[in-house]
């Protein structure tokens, strides 16, 4: 690395030098708008006391954005979600999705999301969290949560519309998935065609057990509709999510999720699923690596349709702050019409953090149909967020 | 019998450590503040590790477990752990530690706040700290405030020992104040010479001892050094006689062995924090590096 970047630095010393005898004021890059190098230096070592640090500064003590905080207003972010897609396979017939694609060979590009939140505690009792997404289908409210605060017994209630929180990926905005997009797993059987995410208004009460490790279970309750248009139905959930520290390194979680949607006329739609993550990062540094898997089982009865499960595997690489690579693969009932069997993808996906607010990622996928059709896919994928700078979920 | 008495200990312990005050603080600086105040009246743990660069701490649901029994929380503030801690206490349904709670203890608000923006503030300044600089621990005058915070806030959690709180506060910083002279005293060769820092992080340090900063090897915080500001470092290095390019152990030093390697300033590294190199145990051990290493670069 230095071999490269020290003939460089050379030529680019040379101009410095002599800018910098033209500008003697040129002082050094300010990190902060603050005076830079600027401190005020005390004249002399006071006599061995400690007075001469002042008095405390009546700034706001800590948290999320103190003007905002003295304003009353909550905390307002946006992310925008845009990419340029290439796919060699007439995803739209023969591998229907709700995620980005372009029609067969031709690239196109695609603004996929904007994402408006606005977050803040109510009163000492709850806090809300609201997110709006304006694609090119329109406005909708992705989720629109109360949070209780101060329940007793380790209780929390969520209410509100809510993702569905079965499973790992189905819970989370799509701007925290290390892939551009989700595997095709989740939607093929937590969703009909058309369908994005599963969620829909209603409860979402979560209970942490008082054992020494992190064990919650979760008991939902929620209208969801599953296809774009499609009528809403109660859906009941059940999940226990569990995460254990090995050392000081390594966290591994394991979820447990069932579900069963009431569809009317004395017919359900059973849903189970298995989700695992583990990721390694030694605390001295930003890189880490993470294993993450889910299995998806759906059984219909009283209707037509018998039983499926899809699942994928992914494993990420963070390599320090501003790189990351990974792998996926992808297993689910096919959707095109007239083929039945199992749709394999194969992802892999390398990620430019360029700074805490913006990245950009190029993701290949090979999808293989179980007829033999097959294809490529190509996204370039980019993302940033403005305003108040939200946490990183685990 | 001598196993069957450890297994009894083993039950009986945990029941009556339950009765000191759990006090979780987000960075081990704070923790060994806390150990300072409340000695063994109170447990403690920090949130995250010294090694760890705590600006990039996992939301790691366990550290939700630990918040949730917490009788006090202790935080830095300005922003610091605006990644990751907020999630973590509404996960932890702990309602009384959220900010300006009872049993919630921000320490930068008992400390005077420097690097504070006086202009307009947006990420093209880089992520920097829109309430001011968090990093002033560096400072032992500001660490006796804040271990003098922990102790009222400590006193009317747990009015029991709160005599003791206040007495072993006032003895740190009776401490303090005889170990910034024996400080300030091996600080006086490198009295006004200059350093570079990876990041903002030693304000605070540069506030008390008299030495200076010349510049930071980030352009702007949070943002990597492209080349040609190596190469501006390297110039301002030269120019302002440089002595010393001071890195915390959990930043990479690949920018700060280029600007070494050519401008001739050494390359120090120090613990991030308490707990930054296994020997930093306490406060007074993590400063005593800090004065030893930049001292002695400068010297």
């Amino acid at each position: 690395m230095n071999c490269i970047v020290l003939p460089a630095l050379a030529a680019l010393l040379a101009a410095a030098t002599l800018a910098s005898a033209e500008e003697p004021a040129a002082s050094p890059p300010a990190a902060a708008p603050a005076a830079p190098a600027a401190v005020p230096a005390e004249p002399a070592p006071p006599p061995a006391a400690l007075p001469p640090e002042p008095a405390p500064s009546q700034a706001a003590p800590g948290g999320a954005s103190p003007l905002a905080r003295l304003l009353l207003l909550p905390d307002v972010s946006a992310i925008g979600r845009a990419a340029l897609v290439y796919d060699g396979l007439d995803v739209g017939t023969l591998s229907p999705r709700a995620g980005t694609f372009s029609s067969e060979g031709e690239p196109a590009a695609v603004l996929e999301e904007v994402e408006l939140g606005l977050q803040s505690v109510v009163d000492p009792y709850a806090r809300a969290d609201v997110f709006v997404s304006f694609g090119p289908a329109g406005a909708d409210v992705e989720e629109a949560t109360l949070t209780t605060l101060s329940l007793p017994a380790g209780l929390q209630l969520r209410a509100g519309k809510l993702f569905t929180p079965f499973g790992r990926l189905n819970a989370q905005h799509a701007h925290v998935w290390d892939f551009a997009d989700a595997p095709l797993a989740r939607e093929r059987i937590l969703l009909d065609a058309g369908g994005e995410v599963l969620s829909g208004p209603g409860l979402d009460l979560a209970w942490l057990a008082p054992v020494p490790w992190f064990l919650e279970v979760h008991l939902a309750g929620q209208d969801t509709v599953v296809a774009e248009g499609g009528d809403p139905a109660l859906t009941g959930l059940v999940r226990v999510l569990q995460y254990l520290q090995l050392g000081d390194a390594t966290t591994v979680g394991v979820g447990l999720s069932a579900a069963r949607r009431d569809e009317g006329r004395g017919a359900f739609r059973d849903l189970g699923g298995v989700d695992v993550y583990l990721k390694h990062r030694p605390p001295g540094g930003r890189s880490y690596a993470s294993l993450q898997g889910e299995l998806y089982a759906r059984r219909f009865r009283g209707r037509e349709g018998g039983s499926d499960l899809a699942g994928y595997a992914q494993a990420f690489f963070r390599r320090g702050a501003y790189l990351g690579y990974g792998v996926r693969f992808d297993a689910a009932p096919s959707a095109a019409p007239g083929i039945e069997g199992t749709e394999q993808r194969f992802s892999a996906v390398g990620s430019w953090f360029l700074s805490e607010f913006q990245r950009l990622r190029l993701q290949v996928s090979y999808d293989r149909l179980p007829d033999g059709k097959d294809g490529v896919e190509a996204l370039l994928h980019l993302e940033f967020g403005i305003g108040a700078h939200g946490a990183h979920p685990f | 019998m001598r196993r069957a008495l450890a297994a009894l200990a083993l039950l009986v312990m945990p029941a009556l450590a339950a009765a000191k005050p759990k006090v979780v603080t987000t960075t081990e600086g704070l923790a060994a503040l806390v150990r300072e105040v409340a000695g063994d009246r109170a447990s403690v743990e920090s949130l995250s590790r010294g090694s760890q660069d705590p600006h990039f701490v996992d939301a790691n649901p366990m550290l939700a477990v630990k918040l949730r029994g917490a009788d006090l929380l202790v935080d830095v503030g300005l922003d610091l752990e605006s990644g990751w801690l907020p999630p973590l206490v509404t996960q932890s349904r702990n309602a009384e530690i959220l900010p300006g709670g009872r049993r919630r203890l921000t320490a930068a608000s008992a400390v005077q706040v420097l690097d504070q923006p006086t202009g307009p503030v947006d990420r093209s300044l880089g992520d920097l700290h829109p309430g001011g600089n968090p990093h002033f621990l560096t400072d032992p005058r500001r660490a006796a405030k804040v271990a003098a915070a922990v102790a009222e806030r400590l006193a009317a959690l747990d009015p029991g020992g709160a005599a003791d709180y206040r007495a072993r506060a006032e003895a740190f910083r009776g401490r303090m104040e005889a170990a910034l002279a024996r400080w300030r005293t091996a600080l006086e060769p490198a009295r006004g010479k200059k350093l570079f820092t990876q990041h903002r992080t030693l304000t605070y340090f540069l506030d008390w001892t008299g030495l200076a900063s010349a510049g930071e090897l980030e352009p702007r915080p949070g943002v990597p050094p492209p080349p040609a500001h190596l190469a501006d470092l390297v110039a301002i290095a030269r120019r302002e006689h440089v002595g010393a390019i001071v890195v915390e152990n959990y930043y990479s030093t690949k920018s700060a062995e280029t600007v070494a390697g050519i401008s001739g300033a050494k390359l120090v590294q120090i613990p991030g924090d308490v707990g930054g190199e296994p020997a930093v145990k306490t406060y007074e051990q993590y400063l005593d590096v800090l004065v030893s290493r930049i001292g002695g670069a400068l010297r």
